[in-house]
């Protein structure tokens, strides 16, 4: 039995998750000038993907297992992309 | 020869959008139509401020005037809000112009400029003005305005289509107004637009985010 708990607790050691990071966008209205925030986010490699919904005007960031980023990066590349950060929320 | 005609006809249809973008982003656009096209290569090293060179040409009847700029936009102000954003530029610039009618000649010149707008994602609105000076041998201005509305709002990654009517005023060129209905795309990072005058003008205009 506690050869088992070990093993389990040795996998889960070795398990990462992908974060996901929802940052909601002020003054996101156009999808060609938008494009400048997913030019931003993919030169940056803790980055896997990135989805942007214009309705919702979230930027959901995926990051790549066990990275994160922080609020201050992300709020300066929202902020050179030319937009401004409403809120950030992590999943 | 026809490679670079054909080159700098797509490039030639310079477009209306904003004249600084992301940081580190480069812009190719330009507008043409009979009377008149503007051309421009344009870099922003910050989201504030774009360097870039201009090509102006102003036609009458079957005379030139061609200008070539350095030029630096500047966004003075922007408004990001929840459904809208508004923008306040200032445009500056130096370099030669070409003149075949007033003062025949190359002079050095300089421009200024400002420009405004205001979108969601169904309405736009723009104005622009700039002025061309060369002491003593040039002064001529254009002034540009345009309203516009999407049928629809696209995705992020989908084709979006605006309607847009266009006022555009070239002092030395135009006595009159010159009306333009078009249709604009955009679609990643490429936007078209296309229009006829109401006296008959074409236009064709293209905007590349590189």
């Amino acid at each position: 039995m506690k050869k088992m708990m070990a093993l389990t607790l040795m996998l889960f050691s070795f398990t990462s998750f992908a974060k996901e990071i929802n940052v909601k966008v002020s003054g996101m209205v156009c999808s060609m000038c938008a494009q400048g925030i997913q030019k931003k986010f993919s030169a940056i490699s803790e980055v896997k993907s990135l989805d942007v919904n214009l309705d919702k005007k979230i930027v959901n960031i995926f990051t790549h297992d066990d990275k994160d980023l922080e609020d201050a990066t992300i709020t300066k590349l929202i902020t050179e992309a030319g937009y401004n950060v409403a809120s950030i929320e992590r999943k | 020869m026809k490679i670079l005609s054909i080159f700098l006809f797509i490039v030639s249809a310079g477009a209306y959008a904003h004249p600084v973008i992301y940081q580190g982003g480069w812009a190719l656009s330009s507008s043409n139509m009979p009377d008149y096209s503007n051309n421009y290569l344009m870099y922003s090293p910050s989201n504030r401020y774009s360097v870039g060179i201009d090509h102006w040409r102003f036609s009458q009847e079957a005379a030139n005037t061609e200008a070539a700029l350095l030029k630096i936009n500047h966004l003075l102000w922007r408004d990001n809000g929840e459904n809208h954003q508004a923008n306040i530029y200032l445009h500056g610039g130096g370099g030669v112009v070409d003149q075949e009618w007033g003062s025949p000649g190359t002079h050095g010149m300089y421009m200024l400029g400002l420009e405004a707008d205001w979108e969601t994602r169904r309405l736009y609105t723009a104005i622009k003005h700039y002025e061309f000076h060369a002491p003593g041998k040039l002064d001529m201005f254009t002034t540009q305005a345009r309203v516009g509305f999407s049928p629809y709002e696209a995705d992020f990654k989908s084709l979006q289509t605006w309607f847009m009517l266009q006022g555009m005023i070239i002092d030395e060129v135009q006595e009159k107004v010159m009306i333009t209905p078009m249709v604009r795309f955009f679609y990643n990072n490429v936007l078209w637009e296309m229009g006829s005058s109401t006296r008959g003008d074409w236009m064709l205009n293209l905007m590349v985010h590189l």
